[in-house]
């Protein structure tokens, strides 16, 4: 396998999109044609509280160089508190993740509403920019058999 | 120190009860100065219970370790007393037990032990490596007075401490029933400078740390099998659907499960120390433990194994949580 250089690596982000904001707001952000990298790789999820932080590490174990978890703003979550929870799940989890060596920028969380398609696009721009700084995830990496 | 004729007098009484089914304390080992579990279900039996330095175990545990197979039908369940010798590390274990609703405080009796601090084994060994014993471990003042052999030394009591009485804060017990001795006044405070000092390093230093140990890792699961508060029935690790971690010993299988192993303890790791202490390949478990409890101190104020009421870390919150890593 080649060592992709940082220049021309493109990362594979897979983003946690709660169904009821941020999953609108990425929606938003393509019906009004805003143009953002497209590196992110979206799974749709009913609550950001559905989010198991099991999800996250699997997710950087089967190649995913950067998670994102993006929910509604506190006190929108449809589900009224869902995203209470999953903030104090993660910020948890970020850190852990931080003092084992996992660069912090491989894992981010965001508040996006549906109606802010604009800034799905910073936030998708801001986590790929950081993870092409930190380049490949290959610290846990889940070894492929080739039998 | 524990007078052992009052413990052995205390658990003749406690067992005798009528509605006390066992009792759980500590009895001399036969392998060198270690002590181990003993369960007592007859008066006659208590002459062997012990506490001395060197009884190190967490008998909170077996609490939540007895398997409740189902009662056949015409019979009444036993729903006697189990009385447990609890020190102060184990006796919050107790309470983040009973926090999570595993049992009832009527189900348990508790005894508790003020203590002033227990041995590593570890470095008792490597000080006495080639005695086989049985030997004796007591404490004197500021020493460990260790008695085999015949012979007798005395240690320093700073040398063979564990590293859990070394940061203890809570040295008499929270929760008992019947207490055998005065109340010990806490005598060591935590700083947590050797996680500070493991954050403090850059990101590749911290993996190349981390990764030597996980990579030693052989998933005995000692660590979940000993812990007082991996007590769960559907154990994440032993489940197939979904597999979240796969058998395979690898680094990154092995990361993951000390991740979700520690992780699974945020807000419930009440620090006794047992994950570390029987790890064969001795991964500074109580590390990763400590990170996440000094976190939860700090972000959260709060603090596992201390109030029976308390309202689980991670099935509550508060509006104003820290949010600074949230875009």
């Amino acid at each position: 396998m080649t060592e992709a250089t940082q220049t021309d690596f493109q990362p594979n982000i897979v983003a946690f999109l709660c169904n009821w904001c941020s999953y609108a707001g990425a929606d938003l952000a393509g019906t009004s044609r805003t143009q953002y990298p497209s590196n992110v790789r979206v799974i749709r999820v009913m609550c950001s509280g559905r989010v198991n932080p099991m999800f996250v590490v699997n997710a950087l174990q089967e190649g995913a160089d950067g998670v994102l978890v993006s929910g509604c703003h506190p006190g929108d979550c449809h589900y009224m508190q869902g995203n209470y929870y999953a903030r104090r799940r993660f910020k948890l989890m970020r850190n852990f993740l931080e003092y084992l060596g996992i660069e912090p920028e491989r894992f981010r969380m965001s508040w996006v509403s549906a109606s802010e398609g604009a800034k799905w696009k910073e936030v998708i721009e801001e986590v790929v920019e950081g993870v092409k700084a930190v380049g490949p995830m290959n610290k846990f990496k889940r070894r492929q058999l080739n039998w | 120190m524990v007078d052992r004729n009052k413990l052995r007098e205390t658990a003749k009484e406690i067992i005798s009860r009528e509605d006390v089914r066992e009792l759980i304390g500590y009895r001399a080992g036969t392998y060198g100065f270690r002590a181990r579990p003993a369960f007592v279900y007859d008066p006659g039996e208590v002459d062997q219970l012990i506490f001395t330095p060197a009884c190190v175990n967490n008998l909170a545990t077996y609490i939540t370790l007895e398997e409740k197979l189902p009662v056949p039908r015409g019979q009444e369940p036993d729903l006697r007393k189990v009385a447990v010798m609890v020190k102060g590390c184990d006796s919050r274990a107790l309470i983040q037990q009973m926090a999570e609703n595993a049992y009832d405080r009527d189900r348990i009796l508790v005894i508790g032990i003020p203590c002033t601090g227990v041995v590593d084994m570890d470095k008792v060994q490597a000080r006495f490596p080639d005695v086989l014993g049985p030997g004796e471990i007591a404490q004197e003042g500021d020493k460990f007075v260790l008695i085999y052999d015949g012979r007798r030394e005395e240690v320093p009591r700073e040398e063979l401490l564990a590293d859990k009485c070394r940061r203890c804060r809570y040295p008499t017990p929270l929760v008992y029933d019947v207490l055998l001795d005065e109340e010990v006044a806490p005598f060591a405070s935590d700083d947590y400078s050797d996680v500070e000092a493991l954050e403090a390093r850059s990101q590749d230093e911290k993996w190349a740390y981390w990764e030597e140990k996980f990579s030693r890792c052989i998933r005995c699961y000692s660590c979940r099998n000993v812990c007082p508060m991996c007590y769960c029935n559907d154990c994440i690790l032993d489940r197939l659907r979904p597999q979240w971690i796969r058998r395979s010993v690898d680094i990154s299988e092995n990361t993951v499960f000390h991740v979700a192993r520690a992780y699974h303890l945020a807000g419930r790791c009440i620090q006794c120390g047992e994950c570390q202490r029987v790890c064969p390949v001795e991964i500074p478990l109580m590390e990763l433990n400590r990170k996440l409890y000094k976190d939860v101190e700090e972000l959260y104020d709060f603090e596992p194994g201390v109030k029976v009421d308390a309202p689980p870390l991670l099935s509550s919150y508060r509006p104003d949580d820290p949010e600074d890593f949230i875009l």
